[in-house]
């Protein structure tokens, strides 16, 4: 991808940067050729952000994040398959709609993510029996879609991340968002980990809310972004 | 044929590596189980239908069409529409556009659930804005009433068979909602024996699919002055005994051959 000249960022946020910033709404009537970067909040499937790199693919363009990997990152079994494949450290994990099944293959307390279309922060801790069948009835949606259940070895920790860079100072988390971007290349997102024994373990992937973006956050995006297309891509 | 297979419910997920190949039966959207199940064994290189990128095609109706612009497969006039610019002017002109009623489809849209058709701006922004709550966009079509649908099912780009979907007396969608229950009541299937049907019909379901992919599809066609415009394609047809089978009865032998390559 290095050598690539332009670059069309094409972005819901409003950055501080002298490249050339494109609405979703404008660039999914156009027919522009050229490498499109897409920035945004919420990439996942059906969002805006998911049909600007949509748009860009049939058109033909390079894109950052392509949709399968939109889709891919968000759907939590998929990620932490992909993430393992490529050598991250991730937590155990089993997607099910039996309780039984989770107590068989891990002991309290456990934290239950939903894997369903509708949650967006879906994600309960349980520390009993009571409280995971509470979690599971309700994140699976009355046992509709399946949960994918994790061991809860330490508090979750939700670090924002850009471009693979985030502000928290420990040599594992920071490992971790490098490589989930390296592997999905989500410009935009929270990551939750969990940290124990001296190590980090992936466990999920979120989308932002606009609010979560502060203006510090919105710096630090504006100087990748002026960084990128300065210089070219990916040198 | 020799092959072995099981059944595989969401408990067993775990299971995907142990198999050869995956034949998925569940309503497919990236946002299910079975877009898990698909991509995990096609991340570890099992065969697999519907495999990953028709799900995402099949499921997301703005996908497809987008896909049949670009490589001008004829279908029904199309557009889409974004939930910022739903405003009075752009409804109007879709009616001048299109005419009245015109149908409105959430990307989402399967087993002829989700496609409404209005023929006011009240109507009209009621439906929209129940679609809008899941997806950004979604697509508005000309109305193209006919008597039936040419259904063509196809595997690994050849005719599997060839049916016609009636629409029930009075109705015109294959399968619609009766008022008041919940019951859905489906339109009759007349089957043709594959080498008898249309052979421009057979062309433009397999233009339409090649767009597409390489798996299993249900291509729906309407016959329009003697022209073929393709609906749309899903992924995860429907095939029932003595419906889709009726004429043609290696369907099930060509696909166990085709998942176990």
């Amino acid at each position: 991808m290095s050598g690539a000249s332009c670059v069309l960022v094409v972005s819901n946020i409003d950055l501080r940067t002298n490249a050339h910033i494109t609405k979703p709404s404008v660039f999914l009537k156009s027919s522009v050729r050229d490498f499109i970067l897409n920035i945004n909040n919420d990439y996942r499937y059906m969002k805006t952000g998911y049909y600007v790199s949509l748009h860009a693919e049939i058109l033909g363009n390079d894109v950052v994040p392509t949709t399968e990997n939109a889709i891919d990152a968000y759907r939590l079994p998929v990620l932490l398959v992909r993430a393992s494949k490529n050598g991250m450290p991730v937590m155990p994990h089993l997607v099910t709609d039996s309780v039984k099944q989770i107590m068989a293959e891990f002991n309290f307390p456990v934290v239950v993510f939903a894997v369903n279309p509708f949650s967006f922060n879906g994600f309960q801790t349980a520390k009993n029996r009571t409280a995971l069948y509470r979690a599971v009835k309700s994140l699976s949606m009355n046992y509709r879609y399946a949960v994918c259940a994790q061991p809860l070895r330490s508090e979750i920790l939700q670090v924002k991340s850009f471009f693979g860079e985030c502000s928290i100072e420990d040599d594992g988390v920071r490992e971790i968002a490098e490589k989930v971007y390296e592997t999905f290349k989500i410009p935009v997102c929270k990551l939750l980990l969990q940290r124990f024994d001296k190590e980090a373990y992936l466990c999920g992937l979120q989308p932002l809310k606009l609010e979560e973006i502060l203006p510090s956050d919105v710096d630090m995006i504006s100087k990748i972004v002026s960084r990128f297309s300065g210089k070219g891509w990916f040198d | 044929m020799g092959h072995e297979f099981n059944f595989m419910f969401r408990s067993e997920l775990s299971e995907i590596p142990k198999y050869d190949a995956v034949f998925i039966r569940a309503t497919t959207d990236p946002l299910y189980t079975a877009y898990v199940v698909s991509r995990t064994a096609w991340v570890l290189g099992l065969r697999v239908v519907d495999d990953p990128e028709s799900i995402r095609i099949c499921a997301n109706k703005i996908h497809q069409y987008k896909l049949f612009e670009k490589y001008d497969v004829p279908h029904i006039p199309t557009l889409f529409l974004n939930k910022e610019e739903f405003h009075h002017r752009q409804i109007e002109e879709i009616f001048e556009l299109f005419g009245k009623p015109v149908v409105i489809k959430a990307p989402y849209t399967s087993f002829s659930r989700y496609v409404e058709k209005v023929s006011c701006e009240t109507s009209f922004r009621e439906v929209a804005k129940r679609f809008f709550r899941r997806s950004d966009y979604i697509v508005v079509q000309k109305f193209m009433p006919s008597r039936f649908d040419w259904r063509v099912g196809v595997l690994n780009g050849e005719v599997l068979y060839v049916c016609k979907y009636m629409m029930p007396k009075g109705k015109w969608k294959h399968g619609v909602k009766r008022r008041g229950k919940p019951s859905f009541m489906w339109g009759r299937t007349v089957t043709l024996k594959r080498d008898n049907a249309p052979q421009r019909l057979k062309e433009t379901a397999l233009k339409a699919c090649s767009v597409i992919g390489k798996g299993l599809y249900g291509v729906d066609i309407k016959e329009i002055n003697g022209d073929y415009v393709v609906v749309e394609v899903n992924d995860n047809p429907s095939i029932y005994k003595d419906q889709e089978d009726l004429r043609d009865k290696d369907i099930y032998e060509r696909i166990i051959k085709f998942l176990a390559e």
